[in-house]
């Protein structure tokens, strides 16, 4: 097959993620409007020049009672009038399917200049409401229905897998928390960087850290976050106009070098039974990244400088650790023992915080995930800057491992 | 405000430790702080003493000494003579005062103690508002200052102005201004009108008065008392006490912390909300104000994030409801920015602390959002002074905010 045309990644913004638009009295659009105005300031592109556009949303329906989320673009500047709109709904993964689908018509050669957003409000309703919602990712009837927070009891087991073929103690979840809040401290859009979070904190059972189901802790989860951000992609037609006109050299544009996309059954339990002949515990996951790989023409992880992981919980990013080859399967806890995925370690995951630390609005992972791999390979990412970050990985998950999308971004 | 300051530094991961009258009271400081930080484990790097066993010891090994008594300064005073009694060459003294005299308290100290010694203050609850302020004395090693503010910003994540050292410094003394006046308004329109035209849809997070509640009558009084005894300017009449707040005070009426005697509103059970009148002192069950058309625009704009529209509504609305609102939303914007030069060395720091330390939509982004020359014009239409930073915006045709709608929208509540 030839070589897929190029898709350059020209910058964008993302919104606080401590923010509370129900308490701003907020509708979605309106930080959607603010984040891609945004956008279009940071990159210096006229509204003009976007020529279609893709909304990454998980449950708008839900949490805010409207679909049609595409439509929505067009109520943040009366020049997007007539623009092809859509919205991409897979879980947790929503923001990377709407990334797929902007690069896949970049590739193909049907528009020049691409704008993607991922939006999610999910502070309307009260933890257990939005527990339920969260439990449609799964097979709603049969993994969640009359379950209080499904999804914490499903990453919950995806530990109790991990300890049952090759061991897994609670520290290294621990750390692995730890960690991520202490990196969100240094990202100004983090939702937690004013919080207090330590390994012993995490480690202990108590009034403050109670635990929500199974293994997993209120330490080990990622956030209930507001949250939007935006993307400009471009085919190196428009890529090359606008490295021209702003002084840049094409080549130093960050790109999407490799993509990977699979998807394994919906239900937990046919999963792992279907992976227990398998050393990884979710291959159809370690696939996506290695398919992410082949595209870049990259070896491994050795040729990265920083990833940026979905770690819904500790446990999904222990797993991320062995799957994207850090460690030989079940060996994360040498990664985590080793200081490897640390600021200043050979490999840190999560510099932005994750979405332990930075906060997780569902359908807009994906795009912030992105964005900060944009921001690393770039050198704009301040203060939680990997120095020397030239090409970085991304892992975005929908549901218990079912969907899973990778990239790798670089020069 | 001591027990949640200390979770603060404890979470930027210093050793703190808390001093307090008894061992009862620092066990609650330390109860305090774990509920501030939401986490036992903040007790891992705090331990705890009394003024009288501990302090000396403590003073003597700390680097930096971080002050959180009651705001009397005769009671600081005697504390830091103790501690520069105590102290190591090097250690530096913060005062957490919200606005006294920081040089006042420095009077009578050694040359050492005054080189290290400034005001920190830290807006009320310390582990949720991140805007900060640091005051030098004029005696401070800029040195001394320069760590200061890097420490804060670095470890302990504040976002901070160097203010000069006048009273209230530059956000109580901008804020207070506002809230008095809508007390002084709430006098003469009744409270829940002025808590309706100049809400959140003006850019706060939450109505004046009440906010005045949760900040506590008391702690109002003292703030509006020490600017209108010490300070001459342009709003003075602004930071006179209404009687009515006076006569409340002495009757126990401080607002949220007297639940009991309430304040502008005062809550009997969970589902019953009243509303004081200020001319009897007597309460009424609370009944939303007749609905305002520029009000309710406002706030639809303001749920979609069309702020410029929003405040374009604002500017041309008719009627003596708008009027009042404008008093009070330009006077803020005219007040704040003409402190540029006197308290605050910026109109970008005046921004910042409006923004980060009281929630509150900062100056220059209503500047920006009405268009400079349509400020000036709104200004000497409501009599308020054109501070000189909008009049060369006007001039320029230049933006004076640092930033866009992501920085400010938070503050626009629809």
């Amino acid at each position: 097959m030839p070589k897929p045309a190029p898709v350059y990644i020209l910058g964008g913004a993302q919104t606080d993620f401590a923010r509370n638009w129900t308490k701003e009295g907020k509708h979605f659009v309106g930080p959607m409007r603010e984040v891609v105005l945004a956008a279009l300031e940071a990159t210096k592109i006229e509204p003009r020049e976007v020529e279609s556009a893709h909304v990454g949303n998980f449950a708008a329906e839900l949490y805010a009672h409207q679909g049609h989320l595409g439509a929505f673009f067009l109520e943040i500047d009366p020049t997007f009038r007539g623009l092809p709109t859509s919205r991409h709904e897979a879980a947790c993964a929503s923001g990377s399917i709407a990334i797929l689908a902007a690069s896949a018509e970049i590739e193909a050669g049907r528009y020049d200049l691409e704008c993607v957003v991922g939006v999610e409000q999910m502070k309307t309703v009260d933890s257990t409401t939005g527990g339920d919602y969260l439990g449609t990712a799964a097979w709603y009837e049969r993994e969640s229905k009359g379950i209080d927070f499904p999804f914490p009891k499903l990453f919950g087991r995806l530990g109790d897998e991990y300890d049952k073929r090759y061991g897994l103690k609670d520290e290294h979840l621990a750390r692995i928390s730890a960690i991520n809040y202490a990196n969100a401290k240094r990202n100004p859009n983090a939702q937690t960087r004013t919080w207090f979070m330590s390994e012993s904190q995490a480690q202990r059972e108590s009034k403050f850290n109670q635990v929500i189901g199974g293994r997993i802790k209120v330490s080990d989860c990622s956030q209930v976050t507001d949250g939007a951000a935006a993307l400009f992609l471009a085919s190196e037609k428009f890529a090359a106009q606008w490295a021209k006109r702003n002084g840049k050299k094409l080549e130093d544009l960050p790109r999407i070098l490799g993509w990977g996309h699979r998807t394994a059954p919906l239900e937990f339990d046919l999963k792992v039974e279907e992976s227990r002949e398998n050393t990884y515990v979710l291959p159809h996951t370690r696939e996506a990244i290695l398919d992410a790989f082949r595209r870049a023409g990259i070896s491994g992880v050795e040729q990265l400088q920083a990833i940026e992981t979905h770690d819904c919980f500790t446990t999904s990013e222990y797993m991320a650790i062995d799957h994207f080859g850090i460690t030989k399967p079940g060996e994360s806890w040498k990664a985590v023992e080793e200081g490897l995925i640390e600021m200043g370690g050979r490999i840190p995951i999560n510099p932005s915080g994750g979405l332990i630390g930075a906060g997780h609005p569902v359908g807009c992972t994906g795009v912030r995930q992105m964005l900060d791999c944009f921001k690393q390979v770039s050198g704009t990412a301040g203060d939680y800057q990997v120095e020397g970050a030239k090409m970085c990985a991304m892992l975005n998950i929908g549901g218990s491992g079912t969907t899973s999308c990778s990239f790798v971004v670089g020069k | 405000m001591g027990p949640p300051s200390g979770a603060v530094f404890a979470g930027a991961g210093f050793k703190v430790v808390m001093l307090a009258r008894d061992m009862g009271k620092a066990r609650q400081a330390l109860e305090g702080a774990q509920n501030a930080a939401r986490a036992e484990a903040v007790a891992d790097r705090i331990t705890l003493g009394t003024y009288e066993q501990d302090l000396a010891r403590t003073v003597g090994e700390a680097g930096f000494v971080f002050e959180s008594l009651a705001e009397d300064i005769a009671l600081k005073k005697k504390f830091f003579e103790q501690v520069d009694r105590y102290r190591r060459d090097d250690c530096v003294v913060a005062s957490g005062s919200s606005g006294l005299s920081i040089a006042g308290m420095a009077e009578g100290r050694s040359d050492s103690f005054r080189r290290h010694f400034l005001g920190v203050h830290l807006f009320n609850p310390p582990n949720v508002i991140v805007g900060a302020e640091v005051i030098p004395n004029p005696d401070t090693d800029p040195a001394v200052t320069r760590a200061v503010v890097k420490m804060m910003r670095e470890r302990l994540g504040r976002k901070v102005i160097v203010t000069r050292d006048r009273p209230a410094f530059v956000g109580n003394r901008i804020g207070f201004k506002v809230l008095n006046e809508a007390a002084q308004l709430a006098g003469e329109h009744g409270v829940a009108f002025i808590d309706y035209v100049a809400g959140p849809q003006t850019g706060r997070a939450m109505p004046p008065l009440q906010t005045i509640d949760l900040v506590g009558w008391d702690v109002h009084r003292a703030i509006v008392d020490n600017v209108y005894a010490q300070v001459e300017d342009e709003a003075h009449s602004a930071f006179h006490l209404p009687d009515f707040m006076a006569r409340g005070i002495a009757e126990g009426r401080l607002g949220d912390k007297t639940p009991k005697t309430g304040g502008f509103y005062r809550r009997p059970d969970k589902k019953t909300v009243e509303v004081l009148d200020s001319a009897s002192g007597s309460y009424k069950p609370f009944e939303a104000p007749r609905r305002v058309e520029f009000v309710e625009k406002m706030k639809q704009f303001n749920r979609v994030g069309r702020y410029a529209d929003s405040f374009a509504v604002f500017a041309d609305a008719t009627g003596p409801e708008a009027d009042i609102a404008r008093r009070l939303i330009l006077g803020y914007v005219s007040y704040a920015l003409n402190r540029v030069g006197e308290v605050a060395e910026s109109a970008e720091d005046v921004d910042k602390i409006m923004s980060f330390g009281f929630n509150w939509a900062p100056p220059c982004a209503i500047v920006d959002l009405l268009g400079a020359r349509k400020s000036v014009e709104l200004f000497k239409r409501h009599g308020l002074v054109v501070p000189s930073v909008v009049e060369k915006a006007a001039a320029n045709g230049g933006k004076l905010f640092h930033g866009g709608a992501l920085q400010y929208g938070r503050t626009f509540v629809g």
